[in-house]
């Protein structure tokens, strides 16, 4: 992981406001390379959005940085009195092999995934029962609009009370090409940093549509050129109803994002082990039960046609 | 046989003596105790007694996310309302009894329990006016002292004042009441709350308190059916000249080293059993909101599925069970259909009326075919202290696993929770399948058919009047008779003492209870 990579040398320190980050992930057929800058990114909401773009971030240095994860804190605010307290920040994991983040939502990542992890606290709310909403922007060069999957799934363990996992894909429309990236989240946000069961709250996402003159930072038009375009959804927090963000004046959300197709949660060795033995003895008690009732019954009927003459 | 001696002597059998002391009254047929209207009178009353009681039991299953929400509670905190129910009823069980034969009596006795649980009520409710969590818990515990008790009362009263065929019927009746009490609450308390909170225009502690002191009315109303039946009893005595009824059992502690492997198994199939249903059922309407995406009211009324199915189910299944014997194949049954009610829940996502509607009919077939097992194992003066014993265990094991269950879904989720519950069941399922060896290996009675025992028990009654009028037999002919009618059965030290002494025509040990219908009877209702 490399924070202003080509720009560190001290004979001309970077300017400020230049903080890029460049994680590489090296494969053993290809090297992924994971950028992180901020992006500006408009958000539309009922109350005038908060411009990320005029969003003033934290100058990244070796403090928000984590060589161990490797992780990236990126933290800012747009400088008015609801952010004087608070702040929105991102933190991005990069990782080297499969495995799961300890916290919920738990999501089960691989090598060729990184996670991004976004969370308000301590944020003045505007209203009286304020919700949020998160504009998510797909970019992609050839374009197209992807599809959003719903899946169910049994296990909630990792996440608990949650049964649906929503991705985001980006492939042809054409179902059985494969799939390019995705994007994969579990419907819920969290109102505390080390949440219990009912901090929980659902949240929602849009239809993908496309976007038009989306004002895309440098690193894009760097990368994908002007040929790249865009699509978002929203993603909203909260449901009428459930305690809203300023009970707790926090909330957290988590998304996966990478390439290739996503990645599918499976039981833990715990449950399967628990089910085999609660299953199995019962099972072979009863046979093994079974074959000795069948034993004996058998030698009985012989014993009784045996009985001695008095 | 002393039973029904005694049972006429309270009722009907009074020409003689009343007629000769007092002028012949004329009565009118409901205020007469002998005429069957004043019975059913009176049976209205006994079972409007357990309403109350039923009805506020399960309070808190029905406003889960409303009580976790206003008091600000994790799910282990909340079990914590069902914990404390159970823990006084884990040393009550014994003493039930006895308190209601030698201490109070059954009227005043009655009237005491309905009070506690009218106050365990209001104490709940203020503790969630006040916001103090620890109140409310104290207001479950007091809750628990009289809930159970109550139920021990309503089945005496149903003992003395009905016979014979009738009380299967009365039987019944309480608990379709019950089932009654506790379907409505959970269909009704979410709508109280919202209406509340409606009036109030405000969700917090004191809508909860409001919406629980509303629940307390009937508690109200229960303990003046209490009232009313003390005094309708004491009239009765008055009229009838008979004596105030027992429960006429008798717990001797002492006898627990004499229970038999059978009933150790049996009191494992019971807890393990019981503690995959009642813990569920509390935690069960968010699971259904969440996994199912239920909307609140239909969480609600699904959670009451399995009280719905089992007052009509009971009686039928009783019956069935009582015609076709082979009471360890139904217990087998049972606990499967529970087992895979269980795993349908936590495995897939089909529709859950049909896994709920499972768990119903099995509960009430377990509950049918399991408790009457007891009087198959053991003699029949222990059987107070085996009943109390089981019930007592049960108690200690759904306050246990009640608080367990909150700490699993807080922690692991609901998966993890439906699995502990699946382990639960598999852990009966085990205890079922060695029983039936164990049943089969000592040729016991608890899997014969009905016809098969009732044919063992003639046998045995007219062989112990036979061997009482004559001499005692050679020992050779004792063997065979033994062999032909049990087989090869291996006796306790014990089982062998009372026969010699029944032989000889001695007595049989003092604690004789006689009153031992409505101890099979009262586990229905739970």
């Amino acid at each position: 992981m490399e924070l202003n990579p080509g720009l560190n040398s001290s004979i001309s320190p970077p300017r400020p406001g230049v903080n890029l980050i460049h994680i590489r992930s090296l494969g053993n057929d290809d090297t992924l390379h994971f950028l992180l800058y901020p992006q500006k990114t408009p958000a539309s909401s009922f109350l005038s959005p908060y411009q990320l773009s005029s969003f003033q971030w934290e100058p990244l240095d070796n403090s928000s940085l984590d060589p161990r994860g490797p992780t990236v804190r990126l933290c800012g605010g747009d400088g008015s009195p609801a952010f004087s307290s608070g702040a929105l920040c991102l933190q991005l994991s990069a990782f080297g092999s499969g495995g799961r983040e300890a916290g919920w939502p738990g999501l089960l990542h691989s090598a060729n995934s990184s996670q991004v992890r976004v969370w308000l606290q301590g944020v003045l709310p505007r209203g009286v029962h304020s919700r949020f909403l998160l504009e998510l922007h797909g970019l992609g060069r050839p374009f197209s609009l992807g599809r959003v999957e719903v899946q169910q799934f049994i296990d909630d363990e990792y996440t608990p009370s949650i049964f649906t996992v929503t991705q985001w894909l980006a492939a042809p429309t054409n179902l059985s090409s494969p799939v390019l990236g995705f994007v994969q989240w579990k419907p819920v946000a969290y109102r505390q940093p080390h949440p219990i069961f009912t901090d929980a709250t659902p949240c929602h996402h849009s239809s993908p549509l496309a976007v038009r003159g989306a004002s895309a930072s440098g690193l894009v038009l760097a990368f994908y050129g002007a040929e790249a375009e865009a699509s978002g959804l929203n993603i909203s927090f909260g449901l009428a109803g459930e305690p809203s963000y300023n009970t707790t004046k926090y909330l957290s959300w988590s998304v996966l994002a990478g390439i290739g197709d996503p990645p599918m949660d499976s039981f833990s060795p715990l449950v399967l082990s628990i089910m085999a033995v609660g299953l199995g003895t019962p099972l072979l008690i009863l046979l093994l039960g079974g074959l000795f009732v069948c034993v004996r019954r058998h030698r009985l009927a012989e014993w009784q046609a045996y009985r001695p003459i008095n | 046989m002393a039973d029904i001696e005694e049972r006429q002597s309270l009722l009907g059998n009074v020409n003689g003596e009343s007629d000769s002391k007092e002028p012949d009254k004329p009565r009118s047929a409901i205020s007469d105790p002998t005429r069957l209207l004043h019975r059913i009178v009176v049976l209205i009353f006994m079972c409007f007694l357990g309403f109350g009681s039923y009805f506020c039991y399960d309070n808190p299953a029905a406003l889960q996310t409303d009580i976790i929400q206003d008091m600000n509670l994790n799910t282990s905190q909340f079990m914590q309302l069902y914990a404390w129910y159970s823990w006084p009823n884990v040393i009550l069980c014994f003493l039930g009894g006895f308190l209601l034969d030698r201490v109070f009596g059954i009227r005043l006795g009655t009237i005491i329990f309905s009070l506690f649980v009218c106050v365990g009520q209001v104490i709940f409710a203020a503790g969630a006016l006040l916001n103090h969590f620890w109140l409310m818990e104290a207001g479950r515990f007091v809750f628990g002292i009289g809930g159970e008790s109550l139920s021990v009362a309503q089945n005496t009263y149903a003992v003395n004042w009905f016979k014979g065929k009738e009380l299967n019927l009365v039987f019944g009746l309480q608990l379709s009441m019950a089932r009654l009490g506790s379907t409505v609450n959970m269909n009704i308390m979410g709508w109280v709350y919202n209406r509340v909170a409606d009036l109030i225009s405000y969700k917090g502690p004191t809508t909860l308190g409001t919406a629980l002191m509303i629940a307390s009315v009937t508690c109200l109303f229960s303990l003046a059916c209490a009232l009313v039946l003390g005094y309708l009893d004491r009239r009765a005595e008055k009229i009838l000249k008979k004596e105030q009824g027992k429960t006429g059992e008798v717990i001797k502690l002492t006898d627990v080293k004499d229970f038999p492997l059978s009933l150790w198994l049996i009191f494992i199939i019971c807890v393990g059993y019981y503690v995959a249903i009642f813990p569920f059922i509390g935690l069960g309407q968010v699971f259904f909101i969440e996994k199912f995406n239920f909307s609140t009211a239909e969480a609600r009324a699904i959670n009451s599925v399995v009280y719905i199915i089992s007052a009509p189910a009971s009686p039928i299944l009783g019956f069935l069970v009582d015609k076709t014997g082979r009471n360890v194949i139904w217990v087998m049954c049972a606990v499967v259909t529970t087992l895979v009610a269980h795993m349908m829940l936590a495995f897939t996502f089909w529709n859950p009326w049909i896994a709920m509607s499972l768990l119903g009919v099995s509960y009430s077939l377990l509950a049918c075919a399991l408790w009457p097992m007891v009087a198959f194992v053991v003699p029949d003066h222990q059987l107070g202290t085996a009943y109390g014993f089981m019930q007592s265990i049960q108690n200690l094991g759904l306050a246990l696993i009640s608080m367990a269950a909150g700490a699993i879904l807080d922690n692991r989720g609901y998966l993890f929770l439906e699995v502990f519950f699946c382990a639960c069941i598999c852990i009966s399922l085990i205890a079922v399948v060695v029983l039936y060896l164990v049943d089969f290996l000592q040729a016991g009675e608890m899997n014969l058919s009905a016809a098969a025992r009732a044919k063992l028990h003639e046998q045995t009654r007219l062989q112990e009047a036979a061997s009482l009028q004559k001499e005692a037999p050679s020992d050779s002919e004792m063997l065979q008779n033994e062999d032909r009618l049990t087989g090869l059965k291996p006796r306790s030290a014990f089982g062998l003492r009372n026969r010699y002494l029944s032989r000889l025509g001695a007595q049989l040990p003092d604690h004789c209870s006689s009153h031992l219908s409505s101890l099979g009877h009262r586990s229905l209702l739970k």
